[in-house]
C-alpha cells in the first residue's frame, strides 16, 4: 500500500473512534433532551383557572381571595357562551322534532368538548370523577379541546380499498342558521379569557398526592416509595458490601476457596434483574414469607442482593488504593490488624467506598424489574415507616412503566410520565454526581 | 498526670502478653475473622440459594411436561387447554435483540475504547468519561419510556427516510475507504509510477460509480419502506445497544491500558502508523480483555427486562423472513415480567412454573458466559505479566 | 450545608409518610388491569368519603386471586371466573372466595380510525385472530397486512375474547403482537394504522375506532339489550361475606354515585 492511503486510513481509523464517541454522545443527548424538555413541562406550563382552582379544592392551596376574583371574571365570558348554548336549547323545543333529534345528536360532541374545555356546565349534574368535574389546567391542552370544539374530526371512507385521511370540518357549519353559531367564534376568540391560562410553576406535582389516578396531582407516594426502596436496600447492603471488601482484600488467603468466592460476586453481578425478582418472590415473599405479599421490605431485600456486588467492588478498590505505607506504618506502630483497618485503612478509603455506595443507591432507585412481583403497586397512598415491613408501595420506576403502557388514558397522561421519568433520571444522575462530589471534597479532606 | 503514668505502664505492659490472654486474643482473632469470613461466603451463599430457588420452581414444569416441547416448539399457548409452552421462538427473539445490540455495539464500543486509551488527549477524555457514566447510569425503564413513546412512533412515521439516512451516514465513509484502499491494493504490482497512477484512478472511478450505485440502490429501497410496527427487534436493539455501550467502553478500555507503552513505542518504531499499531499490535495484544468486554456487555442486553417489555411488541413467533428486524419478537425476560401477574402461582401450574424454568435459563447462560469472561480476563493478565 | 439539605429531605420523606398512615387500616385491592379504573375511582371516592386508605394493585387477574388466597389482599379484582383450581387452593387455605359483580363490560374490537372496514361479523374476526385472514383486504378493506393486537396469553380480557370469539379451543395467531394492559393495546391501535385489537369498552376513546360486531354497534343499550354480542362481568372477591368497611366499599357498585362512577368510565353498572 502507498503512503497515501496508509494516511487515509489512519485518519478515517480516528474517525472511527472519535465517531463513536460522538454517537454516544449523541445518543445521551437524544435520550434525555426530550426526558428533560417534557419533563420540565409537568412543573413549569401555562396553567389555566382550572388549575388553579383543583389546587385550591384538593389542597387548599393558592389565594383564595383572587381565585374568587378570578373565577368572577372568568365567569363573566363563560355565561355568555352557556347562555347562547341554552337559547339553542330552547330553540330545539320549538323545532320540528325530526330537524331536532338530528341538531340534538351533533350537539352531544359540542357539548362534550365545552366540558372537557371549561368543566361541567352549569345545570347539569358534574362527574362524579375528578376529571370531569374540571375543564383543562393546561393551555396547551386547552388549546387542543378548543380545536376539537371547533373542528370535526373526519375520515373520508369513501374508498374501502385504501386507508382513510382525516380531514377537518368545522362544526359551524353543522349549525348554520341556529342561534349556537355565534358559540363557535365567541369562544375561539375569549377562551383566554375564560380560562386565564398564566405561567404556572406547579412545585407540587414533586410534592402531591395523585388525584384520580394520576390524570392530576402530583407524585409524591412514587418519590417516597423510590426512596424507601432504595434506601432499604442500602441499610442492607452496605454494612455486608463493605465488610466482605475488608475481608477480600485484607485477610482472603490466595486459595480455591476465596476464588470461589469472588466467582460468587461476579456471577451475582451478572444475574438479570429479573431472575432478581423470581428469586425475591419464591425466596423472600413465597419461602421466608416477610411478608404476606408485595413489600417494601421484600422489594429492599430483593435489591439489596442486587447491588451487592457493585458495593464489594466498589469497596475493594477503594481499600486496594490505599497506599500501603499507611498500614505498614500503622502495623509497624505496633497496632493490630483489625485495629489498623479501622482507624487506618477504611478511613482512607472512606471516599471510594461511599461513591460506590452512592452509585450503588442510585442503581437500586432506578431499578424496576426485581420489584415487580415484590414490592411494586400501581396505585396507593403514600405510606408511613411503619408500614414498610408489610405494605407494598407505589415506586417511580414502576409506575412510569404503568402510566406509559396500562394507564387508561395513557396518551393524554404524557406529561405526568415524562415528569416522572425527569424525576427518576434526576434522581438518578444527581446520586452519581454527589458521588463524584463528595469522592472530590473528601479526598481534599484527606489530604488536609 | 497520673492518668498518663497509668497508661504508660499499660502500654508497656502489653508487651509482656502472658500465655493466657495470648490464647484468648488468638481465638478472638479466629473469631473475628470467622465472622467475616461468614459475611464475605453471604455473597455465595445468595448464589447458591438464587440457582436452588429459582431451580425448584423450574423442575417442576420439566417434570410436567419435558424438555422437548420448551426447546423445540415454537407454539408458545400458555393459557390454552391443554396449555403449549414453546419456547422456541422467545428463545430466537432474545437471541435476536442481543445479537443485533452487539452487532451496534460491538463495532462502536471497541473503536471507542481504543479512542478513549490511545487517540484522544487527556483534556478531551476528561469530558468523554462522564458521558459514558452517565449513559451507564440512566435507569433502563428510562430507556424503554424513550423506546416506546419516542422511537417507536417516530420509526412507523418516518423509519423508512430514518433507515436510509443511516444507511448513506454508515456506508458512504466505508465504501469510500474500500474504493481507495481496494484500487491501491490491485495497483501494487504496477512497477512504473506514472501508469499505476493511472491505472489507480481509472479503476478508483470505475469503483466509485459502483459504489455510489450500490448506495443509491440500497438507500432508496430503505426509503421506500414502510415499518408496519414501531415496537420492533430493531427499536430495542437500538436502544439495547445504548444500554450495552458504557459496559463494553469501560471495561475494554481497561484493557487496552493494561497493554504496556512498550509494544506501541515498538510498533511507531517499526514505522507503523497509529492505525497500524492499534490493529496489528495494541488489540490483538488486549483481544481477550475486549472479549471479555464483549461477553459482558452482551449480557447487559441479554437480561435487560425493561426496556424489551415495553418496546418489543411481545408476539412469539419467529420473524419471516428469519432476519427480520422490523418485526415484533418476545423476549424471555420480558415474558417472566408480563405473564408473572396473570399466572396461577397459587395451583403450582406449568403455566407458573414455566416461567421459572425462563429465568433458569437465563442464569445459567449468564452463568457459563460469566465464568468464561472471568476466566479470559485472569488469563491475559498472566499472559501480559509474563511479558 | 449538604448534611443540612440531606436532613430536611429525610425528615420531609418520614413525616410525609407518617400523617397518610395514621388513618388506619384499609383497604387493599389487588388484581385485573381490566377492573383496575372501577378500583381505582372507587377508592379515590371511599378514600375521599370516609379517609380509610384504600391501595389499589393492577397485576393481573391471576396475581389477584393469588393474593386473595394468601390473605394479601382484601378484595381481588378479576376480568373472568375463579377457577375451580383456584377456588380449591383457597379453601385449602381456609379462604371462602365470594364473587361480587362489579360491572359488565363489553369487549371492543377496535380498528384504527383511518381504517376503512365497514364492520366484521365474529367469524371474521375469529378468522382475523386464527390467521386465515392476513390481509384487510380478505375482510372487505384495504390491501394491507393486518397487524394483530392480542393481550397477554393469560389475561382476563384474553380469556374472555377466546370464549366469546375464537372458540377456547382454537389458538391465536403467533403472528399477534402481545400486550400487557388494555391501554397498550389502545396505544398500539392508535398508532398503527393497519392494526386490530380487542380492549374494555370503558377504555375506547377517539383515538381508536370500535367496529361493529355482527352488525351491532357496542355501546351500554346495546349491551343491557343482548344484542352486542361480545361481553362479560367484571367481578369483585373477597374472602367470605364482607363486613363493615368492606361491605360499604363493596355495595359503592350499588349505589347512585357508584353507578354513575361506572357509567362515566365507559362501564356498565349491573
Amino acid at each position: 500500500m502507498n503512503l497515501g492511503t496508509r494516511k487515509v486510513l489512519d485518519r478515517s481509523f480516528t474517525s472511527l473512534g472519535i465517531g463513536s464517541i460522538v454517537v454516544m454522545a449523541l445518543a445521551l443527548l437524544v435520550v434525555i433532551t426530550p426526558i428533560v424538555y417534557n419533563g420540565l413541562g409537568a412543573v413549569f406550563f401555562q396553567g389555566t383557572i382550572e388549575h388553579r382552582k383543583l389546587l385550591q379544592d384538593e389542597f387548599h392551596r393558592g389565594d383564595k381571595a383572587q381565585l374568587e376574583r378570578e373565577i368572577e371574571e372568568s365567569g363573566r365570558y363563560r355565561m355568555e357562551a352557556y347562555r347562547m348554548l341554552g337559547e339553542f336549547e330552547a330553540e330545539l323545543e320549538g323545532m320540528d322534532p325530526v330537524k331536532a333529534r338530528q341538531y340534538r345528536m351533533q350537539l352531544g360532541p359540542v357539548k362534550t368538548a365545552l366540558q372537557g374545555l371549561l368543566g361541567p356546565i352549569p345545570g347539569e349534574e358534574p362527574g362524579i370523577l375528578t376529571r370531569f368535574r374540571y375543564g383543562q389546567t393546561r393551555w396547551e391542552k386547552a388549546e387542543e379541546k378548543l380545536h376539537e370544539l371547533l373542528y370535526e374530526s373526519k375520515w373520508d371512507y369513501s374508498d374501502p380499498n385504501v386507508m382513510a385521511k382525516e380531514y377537518f370540518v368545522r362544526r359551524a357549519e353543522s349549525f348554520e342558521g341556529t342561534s349556537l353559531l355565534p358559540l363557535f367564534s365567541y369562544v375561539e376568540q375569549n377562551a383566554e379569557k375564560m380560562l386565564l391560562p398564566r405561567f404556572t410553576a406547579y412545585w407540587g406535582f414533586l410534592f402531591d398526592k395523585s388525584v384520580d389516578a394520576h390524570i392530576f396531582g402530583g407524585i409524591w407516594p412514587e418519590i417516597q416509595g423510590t426512596f424507601f426502596l432504595a434506601i432499604g436496600a442500602m441499610l442492607f447492603a452496605f454494612p455486608l458490601g463493605v465488610v466482605a471488601a475488608i475481608y477480600f482484600t485484607e485477610y482472603a488467603k490466595d486459595n480455591l476457596f476465596t476464588s470461589m468466592l469472588r466467582s460468587a460476586n461476579s456471577t451475582l453481578a451478572g444475574v438479570p434483574s429479573i431472575v432478581f425478582g423470581l428469586f425475591g418472590l419464591a425466596f423472600f415473599i413465597n419461602t421466608l414469607k416477610v411478608s404476606e405479599s408485595k413489600s417494601v421490605l421484600a422489594g429492599a431485600l430483593t435489591l439489596a442482593i442486587m447491588i451487592l456486588p457493585t458495593i464489594i467492588r466498589a469497596a475493594e478498590e477503594a481499600i486496594l488504593s490505599v497506599p500501603k505505607t499507611y498500614k505498614e506504618a500503622s502495623l509497624g506502630l505496633g497496632s493490630t490488624k483489625w485495629n489498623t483497618i479501622v482507624t487506618v485503612i477504611l478511613p482512607a478509603a472512606l471516599p471510594g467506598i461511599i461513591t460506590g455506595g452512592v452509585i450503588s443507591l442510585g442503581r437500586a432507585a432506578g431499578e424496576t424489574a426485581p420489584i415487580i412481583f415484590t414490592a411494586a403497586v400501581s396505585v396507593g397512598s403514600a405510606i408511613g415507616l411503619a408500614d414498610v415491613l408489610s405494605s407494598p408501595t407505589p415506586a417511580l420506576s414502576w409506575n412510569i412503566y404503568n402510566l406509559a403502557s396500562e394507564h387508561e388514558m395513557a396518551s393524554e397522561i404524557r406529561h405526568v410520565q415524562y415528569g416522572m421519568v425527569l424525576a427518576l433520571v434526576s434522581i438518578v444522575l444527581l446520586l452519581n454526581l454527589s458521588a463524584v462530589l463528595l469522592r472530590a471534597r473528601i479526598t481534599k479532606k484527606l489530604k488536609g | 498526670m497520673s492518668g498518663e503514668v497509668q497508661k504508660e505502664s499499660s502500654r508497656s505492659q502489653a508487651f509482656v502478653v502472658s500465655e493466657s490472654r495470648r490464647k484468648m486474643q488468638k481465638v478472638a482473632r479466629t473469631a473475628g475473622e470467622t465472622v467475616l469470613l461468614l459475611i464475605a461466603s453471604f455473597v455465595a451463599i445468595v448464589v447458591l440459594f438464587i440457582f436452588y430457588f429459582v431451580a425448584v420452581d423450574a423442575v417442576p414444569y420439566f417434570q410436567l411436561r419435558g424438555f422437548t416441547e420448551f426447546f423445540t416448539s415454537t407454539s408458545w399457548y400458555p393459557a390454552g387447554e391443554p396449555g403449549e409452552f414453546g419456547a422456541l421462538a422467545i428463545i430466537y427473539g432474545t437471541g435476536m435483540v442481543t445479537l443485533g445490540s452487539a452487532l451496534l455495539a460491538v463495532p462502536m464500543g471497541i473503536a471507542a475504547a481504543v479512542c478513549l486509551s490511545d487517540i484522544l488527549p487527556f483534556s478531551v477524555r476528561q469530558y468523554a468519561k462522564p458521558v459514558i457514566e452517565m449513559l451507564a447510569a440512566i435507569p433502563s425503564v428510562a430507556f424503554g419510556f424513550f423506546a416506546l413513546v419516542i422511537l417507536a412512533p417516530l420509526l412507523q412515521t418516518s423509519g423508512g427516510p430514518m433507515l436510509m439516512w443511516v444507511w448513506w451516514i454508515l456506508a458512504a465513509p466505508f465504501l469510500l475507504l474500500s474504493v481507495i484502499v481496494g484500487s491501491d491494493l490491485l495497483t501494487t504490482k504496477i512497477e512504473d509510477p506514472l501508469r499505476r497512477k493511472r491505472y489507480a484512478t481509472m479503476l478508483q472511478a470505475l469503483f466509485g460509480l459502483l459504489a455510489l450505485l450500490v448506495l443509491y440502490v440500497v438507500g432508496s429501497r430503505l426509503n421506500a419502506m414502510e415499518i408496519l410496527t414501531g415496537t420492533n427487534a430493531l427499536n430495542v436493539s437500538i436502544i439495547l445497544s445504548f444500554m450495552a455501550l458504557p459496559t463494553i467502553v469501560s471495561v475494554a478500555e481497561d484493557s487496552l491500558q493494561s497493554v504496556g507503552r512498550e509494544l506501541r513505542e515498538g510498533s511507531y518504531a517499526l514505522g507503523a502508523t497509529r492505525a497500524e499499531t492499534l490493529v496489528k499490535t495494541v488489540i490483538p495484544a488486549a483481544s481477550s480483555g475486549i472479549l471479555a468486554a464483549v461477553i459482558l456487555g452482551i449480557m447487559r442486553s441479554l437480561g435487560e427486562t425493561m426496556v424489551v417489555w415495553m418496546a418489543s411488541g411481545n408476539s412469539s413467533h419467529i420473524p419471516e423472513p428469519w432476519y427480520n428486524y422490523l418485526e415484533a419478537v418476545r423476549t424471555l425476560t420480558a415474558t417472566i415480567a408480563g405473564d408473572m401477574g396473570e399466572a396461577d402461582q397459587v395451583t403450582g401450574s406449568a403455566r407458573y412454573h414455566v416461567l421459572f424454568a425462563m429465568g433458569l435459563l437465563l442464569l445459567v447462560i449468564s452463568f457459563i458466559s460469566n465464568l468464561v469472561s472471568e476466566r479470559i480476563v485472569v488469563r491475559q493478565r498472566k499472559i501480559l505479566s509474563g511479558q | 450545608m449538604m448534611k443540612r439539605v440531606l436532613m430536611l429531605l429525610i425528615a420531609a420523606l418520614l413525616l410525609g409518610g407518617a400523617d397518610v398512615s395514621a388513618a388506619g387500616t384499609g383497604i387493599v385491592i389487588d388484581g385485573s388491569t381490566t377492573v383496575g379504573p372501577i378500583a381505582k375511582s372507587f377508592a379515590a371516592y371511599y378514600m375521599k368519603k370516609t379517609g380509610v386508605a384504600v391501595t389499589v394493585s393492577e397485576s393481573g387477574s391471576g396475581n389477584g386471586a393469588k393474593s386473595l388466597i394468601n390473605g394479601a389482599c382484601d378484595i381481588a379484582a378479576m376480568s373472568r371466573d375463579m377457577k375451580p383450581q383456584e377456588i380449591a387452593a383457597a379453601r385449602k387455605m381456609g379462604v371462602n372466595p365470594v364473587q361480587h359483580v362489579a360491572a359488565l363490560d363489553a369487549i371492543a374490537i377496535i380498528v384504527n380510525p383511518a381504517n376503512p372496514v365497514r364492520g366484521l361479523t365474529r367469524a371474521q374476526i375469529a378468522g382475523i385472530y386464527t390467521g386465515r385472514y392476513t390481509n384487510w383486504q380478505q375482510v372487505g378493506g384495504p390491501n394491507a397486512r393486518i397487524v394483530v393486537i392480542q393481550r397477554e396469553s393469560n389475561s382476563g380480557t384474553q380469556e374472555s375474547f377466546k370464549t366469546l370469539v375464537t372458540g377456547k379451543a382454537s389458538q391465536i395467531t403467533r403472528l399477534a403482537e402481545t400486550q400487557a394492559s388494555n391501554g397498550a393495546v389502545k396505544n398500539r391501535v392508535s398508532t398503527t394504522r393497519t392494526s386490530i385489537g380487542f380492549i374494555g369498552m370503558g377504555f375506547v376513546d377517539s383515538s381508536v375506532r370500535p367496529i361493529p360486531v355482527d352488525g351491532v354497534v357496542p355501546t351500554v343499550e346495546s349491551v343491557r339489550s343482548g344484542t352486542y354480542p361480545l361481553w362479560r362481568k367484571l367481578y369483585f372477591y373477597t374472602n367470605g361475606v364482607p363486613v363493615g368497611q368492606l361491605k360499604e366499599f363493596l355495595s359503592l357498585s350499588a349505589t347512585p354515585d357508584g353507578m354513575r362512577i361506572i357509567s362515566e368510565l365507559g362501564y356498565i353498572s349491573r
